[in-house]
């Protein structure tokens, strides 16, 4: 019989929980998945993916020109639906020959890992109900954040860590909404890492006094005070995970930080991020961060680039946006392949939204949730694919459709997760991240 | 024999239809069943919970300490742990009536309302800002929450409050006061998020009259009407048709101003009528000094007055709150999606609640007062039920019913239908006084009973359902954070009052949160920011405002730990503790503090420890303040007992 009494079952409860190493439990996927972990490169305000991977011949040759399809019965601003040429142009990359634009040479030089899905299309057509619909599924309810659920549905695979982290999310459109775990438990939700360059931090993993050995001495005092308070009280788990819990923040105060700094990653590959210098620093820092922390084990990695949202001054600002952005996206994705991770990760680049072929002023696009391209790299995804097909002018989702609700189902698929069987029961009932939609996107899985 | 009690309930809990439905049925005021102990029980509520027990042949556990219920109690219904004076000032008062004279002592203090105003504030998904797509300020919603905190302070009725929050707009009121006050209580049906950037903005209303509805719903009714927007409720009796009724009278309710990208919100103007005419005057003189062509004398004379009046002038008393529209019906939405439009409904309650009693609906107001008077009517016996169990759950850490906000189908069964039943009538029949019940709750053998319970009570009830001992619990995040300032000396009184820094309907800044946070005022004033919110109070299980929680979760996670080690506020908090510390002699400092802190002696033993660990630490001063925070991070300091 197992000694109920505080020391003895206390103590082996305790002991338990802290010769787990840093590896924690994980939870078995109940399907054999391909990928382990996601990094999503979330691309906020909406890039003009009809400019950068799904180019219109027509759309360009009827430059000014009434858009001849029925304009949609919402849109964000009023319009004349006049169609706008592209500034740029794109041209066929690699094996797949899968068209990319010429601002963004690095991500076509990778084209053949990638999968670019051309007929992505969602319900809203403003930011903040997109992102919540792209981050949680509902653009009317407060539901978790995908990366909640997955976490839900794999457990940690490193304790020492929190299983999901959001560098530099937005903090409107949305805001803590797209990366809450809503009504599952808060272990789930989002840790988020924000500020600048060098600042950005998971919260109170610095301890001010900037030392180890006299915050241990610290830490035994209180573990002695609440062992006397315990051996006085009958078993109470509460009491025991408390007290666990100071030893998993000591370990993660000692393992979060070395993760987090990539100041001792070698030159070149700083430089393959463009974490070195120039306009690719910032986000190539947030997607080398994202890497070290997806290597360690943190299940759902987003990092955010912004602002895509280019109503007027389309040119100049997607230029800089791409430039921006490419060097540091394609940097991750082959870091990942020569690492050997990219076959375990899952990489998903996108914005909440597209937008229109028709102008907005003389050098803007407007919103346009009803077709855009997305594109997936890594773990389960066929490469070097182009999956459906909008309109003759990019306007509309026509062949293959996948909605983000698709999107979702496939991302659980890939990960062993059944996403028509993986619920939780909250206020009287089964929830799913797919509510009572989705399909698998089998098409586009290796 | 007391298993019959509450047959009426088991039989009955899940059938649909509020005939059947036993939430719908009159209340009753079932005598206390007969137990075999005869001198356990104080109150007549202790006799349903006794025999309970006994039907399992167990025995309650008996009373808790003076020390441990002085501190449960102020921690209860202050949020703020006792004094080691208070705590003496208790334990030595020997006359029989002490405990309900602390009490009573407690419920007069405004500290009592900053509680349980906070309580209520999770239940109204209360925030001071919209969050959702555009987090905007909502620059008064703040006069809502110091009205909630008010009307706990004064005992106002519930019902009074209840019909206040939905339709306080519409009730006659004798003088500007109350005017204002009635009108702040509809303050209820605005703070709630919504989706202001909506290029549909008949999506966008009916949203918005949705998240009205289901808020109203859960808090007053506990029922999640929310479902029959789409489809018949398959298990709670509300049909499409009837949720649409009920909808017509929110679609005759104006929220916001203009339904477009971005909206803003509705605000009642209650300013006294010199200090309108003032900013009347204002703006025309600005108009005047404004024209071209005037001489220079005038400009400089208009300078001066609107200088003058500019320095007089109180701002505008603006509230938040909705008001009428023209009162239209809707027609049903079927599967929810107001394309496809079926019959028109009339509005008003449905009749499955009412038990086919028509709810007249005036023809020219939306409806609310008709709603919230019905609701707090003698015919609707769901909501003194629903009030009495959150009080409940407040108290004792879980309901009768352990999903307070969802009494429907697909909630749990109350484990003692009787009991509610016997609170639900005695709370109607003080006249929905909240302190009443405070005083009826706390004065019970089953509040003051121990922690300290059998093994075999612990082990076969590890959820206390049967409520036969004191469940140890953690405290709130803003009780842990209010407790800590005050045992460090820092805690500003201050009452009421908004800290944000932002003009109406603008966003705000996420930049102003740390500064908020590392105010030392009572976390119920900081400002709500329901985008996101202050990272160690999350971390505490701090109500998420974007939904209504009358059931806050308690978890334990590392985050936690790390904000108690790590936080600015802890080091400042300790900190604080340790300067005082140091005026008294050194081989009385750990005493002192255990007493302070854990509001006890120190044994010599913890006497030994502390003095060792500060002697060797190297830095007087750091080594208490690290000393404080063991305390402060300590499990008897973070439980409730």
């Amino acid at each position: 019989m197992l000694q109920r009494s505080a020391t003895g079952f206390g103590a082996l409860a305790l002991q338990a929980m802290l010769s787990k190493e840093s590896r924690g439990e994980v939870k078995p996927p109940p399907l054999p998945g391909t990928a382990k972990r996601v990094i999503f490169l979330f691309m906020h305000g909406g890039p003009s993916t009809v400019d950068l991977f799904d180019p219109k011949p027509l759309m360009t040759r009827d430059n000014g020109k009434p858009f001849p399809l029925k304009a949609p019965r919402i849109q964000s601003h009023k319009s004349k639906n006049l169609l706008l040429k592209s500034p740029w142009s794109c041209k066929p990359h690699g094996q797949s020959g899968a068209q990319v634009c010429d601002l963004l040479p690095h991500i076509a030089s990778i084209s053949d890992d990638l999968c670019f899905v051309r007929s992505m299309h969602c319900s809203n057509s403003r930011h903040g109900g997109a992102l919540l619909e792209l981050h949680t599924g509902s653009d009317t309810f407060v539901r978790p954040s995908m990366g909640s659920w997955i976490n839900y549905g794999l457990g940690s695979e490193n304790d020492n860590l929190p299983g999901f982290i959001t560098i530099n999310p937005s903090s409107g459109h949305g805001g803590a909404g797209a990366w809450s775990p809503a009504f599952l438990p808060a272990k789930y939700g989002g840790t988020q890492i924000s500020g600048k360059s060098g600042a950005r931090k998971v919260p109170f993993i610095d301890n001010p006094l900037k030392d180890r050995v006299k915050q241990r001495k610290e830490l035994d005092l209180l573990a002695s005070f609440n062992r006397d308070h315990l051996e006085q009280r009958a078993y109470d788990h509460d009491l025991e995970s408390r007290i666990a819990s100071y030893e998993l923040a000591f370990k993660m105060q000692m393992e979060v930080p070395g993760v987090q700094d990539f100041s001792q990653e070698p030159d070149h590959i700083k430089k393959l991020y463009g974490a070195d210098a120039g306009p690719t620093k910032n986000f190539g820092e947030q997607c080398l961060m994202a890497r070290r922390f997806s290597e360690a084990g943190v299940r759902f990695v987003q990092a955010t680039h912004r602002y895509w949202d280019s109503h007027g001054n389309l040119t100049k600002e997607h230029e800089r946006l791409c430039k921006e952005m490419d060097q540091p996206v394609a940097g991750l994705i082959t870091d990942l392949k020569q690492r050997g991770l990219l076959d375990e990760t899952l990489v998903l680049w996108g914005g909440e939204f597209g937008r229109t072929p028709t102008a907005q002023g003389k050098d803007g696009r407007d919103h346009n949730p009803h077709g855009f391209t997305m594109f997936m790299a890594g773990g389960g995804i066929k490469p070097g694919t182009v999956f459906g097909s909008t309109d003759d002018y990019g306007y509309y989702a026509t062949e293959d459709k996948v909605h983000f609700h698709d999107l979702h189902a496939t991302i659980l698929h890939i990960l062993g997760i059944d996403h028509e069987k993986q619920t939780y029961h909250y206020a009287g009932r089964d929830f799913r991240l797919t509510d009572v939609e989705g399909r698998v996107v089998k098409e586009i899985l290796a | 024999m007391q298993t019959s009690i509450g047959l009426f309930f088991v039989v009955t809990a899940f059938l649909s239809g509020a005939d059947d439905n036993p939430m719908f049925a009159p209340i009753q005021d079932p005598a206390p069943p007969l137990t075999h102990s005869a001198n356990w029980a104080r109150e007549d509520l202790d006799q349903f919970v006794l025999a309970q027990i006994e039907a399992k042949s167990w025995h309650p556990t008996g009373p808790a300490d003076k020390r441990t219920l002085v501190r449960r109690a102020y921690l209860d219904l202050h949020g703020l742990p006792p004094t080691p004076k208070q705590i003496e000032v208790f334990v030595n008062d020997s006359r029989p009536n002490a405990w309900p004279r602390l009490i009573d002592t407690l419920l007069e203090s405004p500290r009592y309302g900053e509680r349980w105003g906070r309580h209520w504030l999770d239940v109204a998904r209360y925030a001071d800002t919209n969050g959702m797509d555009e987090d905007i300020a909502y620059t008064s919603a703040w006069r809502y929450r110091d009205y909630v905190i008010d009307s706990f302070n004064k005992d106002k009725p519930f019902d009074t409050f209840i019909i206040e929050q939905l339709a306080g707009d519409l009730l006659p009121s004798g003088n500007l006061a109350e005017k204002r006050e009635q009108t702040i209580g509809t303050g209820f049906l605005s703070v709630g998020p919504k989706m202001l950037a909506c290029d549909d903005p008949d999506k966008m209303r009916r949203d918005i009259v949705d998240e009205q509805l289901d808020t109203m719903g859960r808090a007053f009714l506990g029922m999640t009407i929310g479902c029959a927007r789409c489809h018949d409720h398959k298990i709670d009796p509300i049909s499409i048709k009837e949720y649409y009724g009920l909808a017509g009278i929110f679609m005759s309710t104006k929220t916001l101003t203009k339904y477009a990208v971005v909206a803003d919100f509705h605000q009642h103007d209650l300013t006294e009528k010199e200090v309108q005419d003032g900013w009347i005057k204002l703006k025309k003189l600005e108009g005047q000094h404004g024209k071209k062509g005037i001489s220079k004398e005038d400009k400089e004379r208009l300078s001066g007055e609107i200088a003058t009046l500019k320095k007089k002038l109180t701002p505008p008393f603006k509230v938040m709150g909705p008001t009428e529209y023209p009162t239209q019906n809707v027609k049903v939405h079927l599967r929810g999606d107001y394309q496809t439009l079926g019959e028109e409904v009339p509005r008003g309650v449905p009749s499955a609640w009412t038990h086919g009693t028509t709810i007249a609906m005036p023809d020219k107001q939306s409806g609310r007062l008709e709603l919230a008077r019905w609701i707090t009517s003698s015919t609707n016996p769901l909501t003194p039920r629903v009030i009495v169990n959150r009080l409940w759950r407040w108290h004792f850490g879980r309901g009768i019913v352990s999903t307070p906000d969802n009494f429907g189908g697909l909630g749990e069964a109350p484990t003692h239908p009787a009991l509610l039943d016997h609170l639900a009538s005695r709370f109607v029949s003080s006249g929905w006084s909240v302190k009443s019940m405070h005083r009826l709750l706390m004065n019970s053998a089953t509040y003051r009973q121990s922690s300290h319970a059998s093994q075999v009570v612990l082990d076969d009830d590890p959820e206390n359902k049967l409520f036969a001992r004191w469940k140890r619990r953690r405290l709130e995040a803003e009780v842990i954070r209010d407790s800590i300032l005050m045992k460090s000396g820092r805690l500003d009184l201050t009452m009421g009052g908004s800290m944000m820094q932002v003009n109406s309907n603008r966003y705000v800044n996420r930049g102003h949160l740390e500064a908020h946070s590392l105010v030392p005022r009572r976390t119920v004033y900081l400002p709500v920011y329901r985008s996101t919110g202050y990272e160690g109070m999350k971390a505490f299980d701090f109500a998420d405002p974007a939904v209504p929680d009358g059931n806050r979760r308690t978890s334990t996670v590392a985050n936690q730990s790390l904000f108690l080690m790590n936080s600015k506020f802890m080091h400042q908090s300790s900190g604080a503790f340790a300067k005082n510390i140091l005026s008294i002699p050194e081989d009385e400092r750990a005493a002192h503090a255990i007493k302070q802190i854990l509001g006890r002696q120190a044994s010599n033993e913890e006497k030994q420890r502390a003095n060792s660990f500060v002697r060797n630490y190297n830095h007087e001063g750091k080594a208490w303040s690290a000393f404080a925070r063991v305390l402060f991070s300590s499990n008897e300091f973070l439980y409730l007992e």
